[in-house]
């Protein structure tokens, strides 16, 4: 990356005037959750008596927990399917957006709506959609002919989790992706229909490069919320008092700490979890020193 | 121009925030010298329940002030989740309640922590306030040195049948002598589809198919089995006796298919007795007042007898005093007039649960309930054969280990047997763990 | 085929995917409208238009006596400080990030990033004991205070934005003697309004949608915000099946934000306009 403007003198005060606020959050932050969730997880603490350090009998846990294995497998196949649909679909709108069509504001908004409530109201409705003898969508499907599906059975469960977590995502895609491509300049465009290129050509070669800066921010987003997705799955898989039909592995984590009485491994596995998710960062961050685009 | 109206806004958020939040807070207890001062006290009493019983407390709040001029209690009710997390996080930071409510299986995992007071000496001297409790009440709450904690009202369960649904298809209502082969019958009769779209909409039977509490704890203790050895080392549900009780309900739901599977449960929230869904379920008495609302005729019989004759679960919700509470006095203060007559009647009016004072529970105070013309007796008789729900030292995550495991049965995705076979192990291990 | 035909196909392929998906992004809502006005009886009657219209669903929930405007009152104002707090540190710890050469840059935005890796429920127990310390426990001030600390997503998000702004307006104002500051303020910000308004409306709802940081800080009901009242209705009303008023409180609880995002569209859309012509 060949940016960067060198502070002139006195501008160095400026400089980390502007940093402090970042400084003190980070030094928060990386107290309060990186440290702190580090050392924990070397400890067996229950909460409510003082933490017990522990070495590392969490992190050998973590092999032999059949529960985290399985809401590992289970946060691996949903990330899976989740980041590519979120990017490729959000784009897509995006796209279609950026065009001068009339309604744009409407459709704006349509598409921004399922971002902007709140998962614990959302996941009740659909809920009432995906129910396989109440729900709508069952019913509309049999309208057309169709069989009805058990949604949130186990077989379909996945696919009827990343519907809704799509959903709720479109809109904060769009938005990244409409700022992106709102930024490139209108003549390129022009330049190019002048040399005679259709839409999709337009789309592959002026768009897309140019938006590679909001598409690694939005992988890397979209990565991190779908490792660390809890809100639509637990309401829409919750069986019992705090069980889940497809547990994941934040879901594993809360209940450590909250339920189980065991902070410590509950720390473990989010440091688990982090790893996982700095290593596909570092995936990511050399993907985007060959492929994104600053001007 | 920018700036100054930025600076204004902040200035007057921070404005405003001063005035929003100058509450009493739980964390800032004044503390004063107990006994030998007039100066007022605060107490804060958690608890976890409906919006309607907030209202209720307020009203035991303010009659207990009136007794106690120099006792302040401030009351605050959550529902369950939010409860327990917020609970959790104060006493892990050293800033618990007075008094809060504890649920009674729960009630070692917190005592053997050290985080709760013990009620003993306050007990010796005052050595009539228990007599009159019912026995079975006050047993979780007892450890070798003393009471760490008291009932607060109790709750059996009975099975809440449908009087609607029975009229309709011309069956005798339970009565005291059913057995789970007449809950068998009555249910494959009353599993229909009333709006004849080819889908079954009503079911005869449901039963709570991950808590022990409504059904299948029930279940296992009428046929001789048990849930749990009484020094909690040995997980019991997969012996012979118990698998006979799974066996049971397992052909209600997956043979007679006259009980919901799982995956059907939950599209319809969660009590599908309240929904009109379902003719006859297992339920305690909290449920009462949602009953009341739901627009059908109701009544309840005792559980049905199974082969080793009836059985019903009994459990708590307790008072439990902070060990950390600068002002324990004040707080058993409190408990003790919500365990005296006048605190019990107002409880018992509440309708969520059974007073356990026992004169005030046979009483027509709870007997006789406004707006119901359910038979409340047959809580109370339930308690000849009531067994106490387990109180143990992991209870949370051993009950997670046997209903997550039966979950994947009861959404007929795994074998019975085999499933018996794989959780009681792991249950043994959570509590192998927690020795 | 001309290029007026080929815009008019697209038009109408835009068209035409944009409305096929408008349904799908609409359709839960209108449900939750249908089902907040329906009969209890009615709930799972599978037609959008109730049977028979009521508004005894938002009767039962207003009934309850936890004063909803104190709750709106507080959610909001601790969401619109939390979104100034953003806005402001985010934006300058952005233009650092992005605009400025100095040592250990690169490691401070991995660390930052860092932070955004570990979920919410693992660090409320720490933090909460530091706010214990300094006696913060029982106000809203932990639940805006840390957003004038800046934010990893906040920075992240505006870096990138940033970054797409050419280089030479910079050099070219560095010419006329413009301080770092001045770049900052009268280049960078105005420049970036589309972004400035996608972070203030997802900081907003952030907050807005918080659960477990209002309810460990702050004082029971009614001096709590709405989502911590309305999770305690929702639990009894769930267990009893009762969808309608749950669904008539899920429509409260997201009005406020759909109001709030019309008006921050408004900025959005005066700020793609601005940008187009910036050149």
């Amino acid at each position: 990356m060949q940016y960067g403007l060198k502070p002139l003198g006195r501008e160095k005060i400026s400089l980390w005037l502007m940093l402090t606020p970042t400084l003190i959050g980070l030094a928060f932050g990386v107290l309060g959750s990186i440290v702190a969730t580090l050392l924990l997880s070397f400890t067996k603490w229950d909460l409510l008596t003082p933490p017990k350090w522990a070495g590392i009998i969490n992190y050998i846990a973590l092999f032999n927990d059949p529960k985290l294995s399985k809401a590992l497998t289970n946060t691996f196949k949903f990330s899976l399917l989740y980041v590519p649909s979120v990017l490729v679909v959000s784009l897509l709108v995006a796209v279609l957006l950026n065009r001068k069509i009339r309604g744009i504001t409407v459709f704006r908004t349509i598409y921004f709506l399922p971002a902007v409530t709140s998962a614990v109201a959302t996941a009740l409705v659909w809920n009432m959609i995906y129910g396989k003898d109440t729900g709508i969508l069952n019913y509309i499907i049999e309208l057309f002919g169709g069989q009805a599906v058990c949604w949130l059975c186990t077989d379909k469960v996945l696919t009827a989790l990343i519907i809704v977590n799509v959903w709720g995502a479109i809109g904060e895609g769009m938005i990244i992706f409409l700022a992106g491509l709102t930024a490139i300049p209108k003549d390129y465009y022009e330049a190019s229909m002048l040399d005679g290129a259709n839409a999709f050509q337009q789309f592959l070669r002026i768009s897309v490069p140019l938006v590679t800066p909001s598409i690694f921010f939005m992988t890397l987003i979209a990565t991190i919320n779908a490792f660390q997705a809890y809100d639509y799955i637990y309401m829409l898989t919750r069986r019992g008092q705090g069980d889940s039909s497809f547990p994941v592995v934040v879901y594993s984590i809360y209940r450590n700490a909250w339920t189980f009485f065991n902070y410590g491994g509950a720390s473990a596995q989010a440091v688990e979890l982090a790893i996982l998710v700095v290593i596909l960062m570092a995936v990511y961050f050399w993907m985007e020193r060959r492929y994104v685009v600053y001007e | 121009m920018k700036r100054i109206l930025f600076s204004v806004i902040i200035i007057a958020a921070i404005l405003m925030t001063a005035c929003g939040t100058t509450q009493p807070t739980q964390a800032v207890v004044p503390t004063t010298a107990q006994a030998a001062s007039n100066a007022p006290v605060e107490i804060s009493f958690s608890m976890w329940g409906a919006p309607e019983e907030l209202a209720v407390w307020k009203q035991i709040v303010s009659d207990f002030e009136a007794a106690n001029p120099n006792i302040k209690v401030n009351v605050e009710v959550s529902d369950w989740d939010s409860y327990w997390d917020k609970l959790k996080t104060q006493l892990a930071a050293g800033t618990p309640p007075d008094v809060f409510a504890m649920d009674a299986p729960l009630f070692l995992d917190y005592q053997s922590r050290g985080v709760l007071a013990n009620l003993q000496p306050y007990l010796d001297k005052n050595p009539d306030m228990l007599k009159d409790v019912y026995p079975q009440t006050l047993e979780a709450y007892q450890t070798p040195d003393g009471y760490y904690g008291l009932p607060r009202d109790f709750q059996t369960i009975v099975l809440f049948y449908n009087k609607d649904m029975f009229d309709k298809a011309g069956l005798a209502y339970p009565t005291a002598d059913w057995t789970w082969d007449d809950v068998r019958a009555a249910s494959k009769k009353l599993t229909l589809d009333t709006n004849g779209d080819g889908k079954i909409d009503q079911y005869g039977f449901v039963f709570d198919q991950w808590d022990m509490e409504p059904g299948w704890s029930e279940a296992l203790w009428s046929y001789g089995g048990d849930i749990i050895s009484s020094d909690h080392t040995k997980t019991l549900v997969g012996e012979t006796k118990a698998r006979e009780a799974w066996q049971m309900l397992y052909n209600m739901v997956f043979v007679d298919k006259s009980s919901p599977d799982n995956n059907t449960i939950s599209q319809y929230g969660g009590d599908l007795f309240q929904a009109g869904v379902a003719a006859m379920m297992p339920m305690g008495h909290w449920a009462v007042p949602g009953y009341n609302t739901a627009g059908f005729k109701y009544d309840a019989a005792p559980m049905p007898k199974g082969p080793a004759g009836p059985a019903t679960s009994v459990n708590s919700a307790g008072f439990v005093i902070a060990k950390d509470s600068k002002n324990p006095d004040a707080a058993f203060e409190f408990v003790k007039y919500a365990l005296s007559p006048a605190g019990q009647t107002r409880l018992a009016e509440l309708g969520f649960a059974i007073p356990v004072l026992k004169s005030i529970a046979e009483s027509p105070a709870f007997l006789e309930q406004k707006g119901s013309t359910l038979n409340q007796k047959v809580f109370l008789d339930s308690l000849a054969f009531s067994h106490m729900k387990p109180v143990f030292k992991g209870y949370d995550e051993w009950a997670s280990v046997v209903g997550d495991g039966m979950g994947a049965v009861w959404r007929g995705e795994a074998d019975l047997n085999k499933t018996l076979d794989e959780i009681v192990p792991q249950a043994d291990a959570v509590l192998e763990k927690n020795k | 085929m001309t290029k007026h035909t080929q815009k008019r196909i697209m038009d109408i392929l835009t068209y035409a995917i944009l409305i096929a998906g408008s349904v799908i992004m609409l359709g839960p809502f209108l449900w939750m409208v249908s089902t907040a006005f329906k009969l209890p009886a009615d709930q799972f009657t599978r037609t959008l238009i109730p049977p028979t219209w009521t508004m005894q669903n938002f009767r039962e929930l207003f009934a309850v006596d936890i004063s909803f405007p104190k709750l709106f009152f507080n959610s909001a104002y601790i969401a619109i400080l939390t979104t100034i707090g953003q806005l402001l540190t985010c934006a300058m710890a952005a233009f650092c990030f992005a605009v400025v050469r100095f040592k250990g840059r690169d490691f401070l935005f991995t660390l930052l990033l860092i932070t955004l890796m570990i979920p919410g429920q693992v660090t409320l127990i720490p933090n909460f004991i530091i706010f214990k310390y300094v006696g913060l426990v029982g106000t809203s001030v932990p639940l805006w205070l840390p957003a004038f600390w800046g934010g990893a997503f906040g920075t992240f998000l505006l870096r990138q934005y940033f970054l797409t702004i050419p280089r030479d307006l910079v050099d070219a104002a560095r010419v006329d003697g413009a301080s770092l500051f001045q770049i900052f303020w009268k280049i960078y910000m105005p420049l970036s309004k589309p972004a400035l308004a996608a972070l203030a409306i997802f900081v907003f709802q952030g907050s807005w949608n918080e659960l477990l940081q209002p309810l460990v800080y702050m004082p029971a009901v009614p001096n709590t915000t709405l989502t911590v009242g309305l999770a305690f209705f929702q639990q009894q009303l769930t267990q009893g099946g009762k969808f309608t008023v749950l669904m008539a409180g899920a429509l409260i609880s997201i009005l406020p934000l759909v109001i709030v995002f019309f008006f921050a569209q408004k900025q959005f859309i005066e700020g793609i306009a601005l940008s187009g012509v910036k050149r």
